[in-house]
């Protein structure tokens, strides 16, 4: 995956090469640069197996890379003006006196760090960026909602255990008018006893006091 | 038709010349029509030469002086148009003339929309595209050559010609192919990104419906709460009310084991004498 060989020439001169891998692209490349003639602007990509070739040329300046098929076209080219723009600030005219692989022993490090950073890193294109962050922002909402599926578990468990606190409340309620019932009624009784006893000590003293059981003296 | 005229009393002359006046108006309409119609197709065939490698400083100069023939030849029929609409509204003329002018006047309405329709399209296209114009300097400069060189030379700068123009044609096709494939493999990418947002978007819509029944579970969370609640005040003033008759109940059982009391004195005493 990615971007696997990187080249930067003049005509057929060789300035600068990196290769990640050990492969032969250093030869195809070499006969790429001498089968694309003249000093004309061009953007072109050759198939070679599962590996294409993507040369990019402007002032007279070829810059070429070897990537995977899968890498598609907007990546191996952006990494190509990349490391045009960045070969033209370093060494600025002189490129165009150079000796072969006059610039290789500086410049390798700088393709081997560009491939592996247009190769690794998402944040090399805007639209791959654009699908991470919408990736993570999918993966958030996953974990949303399965935090409110857990949340609504846990509601159906409170709704029950209030519907029981309910119940228990009413059962409660009845018992407790039950109660006062009987505790009313038992007072109703003591004050009736009460009162059939002092009416029949009453009795017994008028009896006394009229000499007789039908209180013959008093009426 | 005759004898209504006979009897309506007007005279003949004055019939004859309005018949003269209404003619030419009419008559000049549909001819001014027919001429906008065949400019307006002039001008179509030239608009649909605009991009293409016929485009050249010639055809815009001849572009632009057919749009002022037209605009000349609408003036002039707009103008004996309205001279129809007024010989139309004074003079009581036949039903089927005046059918006639309505109808003229629509034709000139179509006309002149589809005469708009192809201005817009020339005006893109000619900011959409610039004419050729090295292609009409480069040959003027090696006519120039030829001649004052020879006539021997003519073929080689011929064919140099040729082969420049193939290899300029091939450079852009080849440009066009690169461009086409960049902007094919970013559509997929955004074709993805658009994806992901739909998605996202229905995450969102069925994280909405779980909150919103979560809201009602919530809602009967909260009524069973307040039922409890309203049922546990009620049995607590019942209980209250029942501590107030078990006092009053302690009072009346003490009062009745007194008196129980007194009375078992009362009778001891009695038979103890």
């Amino acid at each position: 995956m990615g971007i696997l060989y990187a080249l930067v020439g003049r005509g057929s001169v060789v300035l600068a090469e990196f290769s990640g891998t050990t492969t032969n692209a250093s030869a195809i490349a070499r006969q790429i640069l001498e089968k694309t003639p003249g000093n004309n602007d061009m953007h072109v990509s050759y198939s070679q197996d599962r590996y294409i070739f993507h040369v990019k040329r402007t002032d007279g300046l070829t810059v070429l890379c070897m990537a995977d098929d899968t890498a598609g076209r907007r990546i191996p080219f952006a990494f190509l003006e990349d490391i045009h723009q960045k070969f033209v600030r370093t060494y600025g005219r002189a490129v165009h006196s150079a000796q072969p692989y006059g610039m290789n022993e500086e410049f390798s490090r700088i393709l081997s760090q560009q491939m592996e950073y247009y190769s690794s890193d998402p944040n090399a294109d805007r639209i791959n960026r654009l699908k991470g962050e919408m990736s993570q922002v999918r993966n958030v909402m996953i974990e949303n909602i399965d935090k409110v599926l857990d949340r609504g578990d846990r509601l159906e468990l409170l709704v029950d255990k209030t519907a029981n606190m309910q119940g228990n409340t009413f059962r409660f309620r009845k018992q407790a008018r039950r109660f006062r019932s009987t505790v009313w009624w038992r007072n109703v009784k003591l004050t009736i006893a009460l009162i059939v006893v002092l009416l029949v000590i009453v009795y017994v003293v008028l009896a006394f006091v009229c000499h007789g059981p039908a209180l013959p003296s008093c009426f | 038709m005759s004898f209504q005229d006979i009897e309506a009393g007007r005279p003949f002359g004055s019939r004859r010349g309005l018949m003269n006046g209404k003619q030419d108006p009419t008559q000049a309409v549909a001819a001014g029509i027919f001429q906008i119609n065949t400019a307006v197709s002039t001008f179509q065939r030239l608009v649909n030469t605009l991009g293409t490698p016929k485009d050249t400083l010639d055809l815009r100069e001849k572009l632009h002086k057919t749009r002022l023939h037209i605009g000349q030849l609408v003036k002039d029929t707009s103008a004996k148009l309205k001279q129809a609409s007024d010989i139309d509204h004074h003079a009581e003329v036949n039903a089927s003339k005046k059918i006639a002018d309505a109808k003229l006047a629509k034709d000139f309405q179509a006309v002149l929309k589809e005469f708009q329709k192809a201005q817009r399209l020339a005006a893109e296209r000619e900011t959409a595209y610039t004419p050729f114009v090295p292609q009409a300097v480069l040959p003027s400069s090696y006519t120039a050559s030829e001649v004052d060189v020879g006539s021997d030379k003519s073929p080689e700068q011929r064919a140099l010609l040729v082969e420049s123009r193939r290899q300029e044609v091939l450079f852009l096709d080849n440009e066009i192919a690169f461009n086409e494939a960049i902007i094919e493999e970013r559509e997929q990418g955004i074709q993805e990104i658009q994806q992901q947002i739909g998605e996202v978007n229905e995450i969102f819509k069925d994280l909405a419906v779980l909150v919103h029944e979560q809201g009602a579970m919530i809602d009967d969370i909260g009524s069973n709460i307040e039922n409890s609640h309203a049922a546990t005040a009620q049995a607590k003033s019942q209980l209250s009310k029942a501590s107030k008759t078990q006092r009053s109940n302690s009072s009346l059982t003490c009062l009745l084991l007194v008196i129980f009391g007194i009375v078992l004195l009362i009778v001891i005493i009695v038979l103890a004498a």
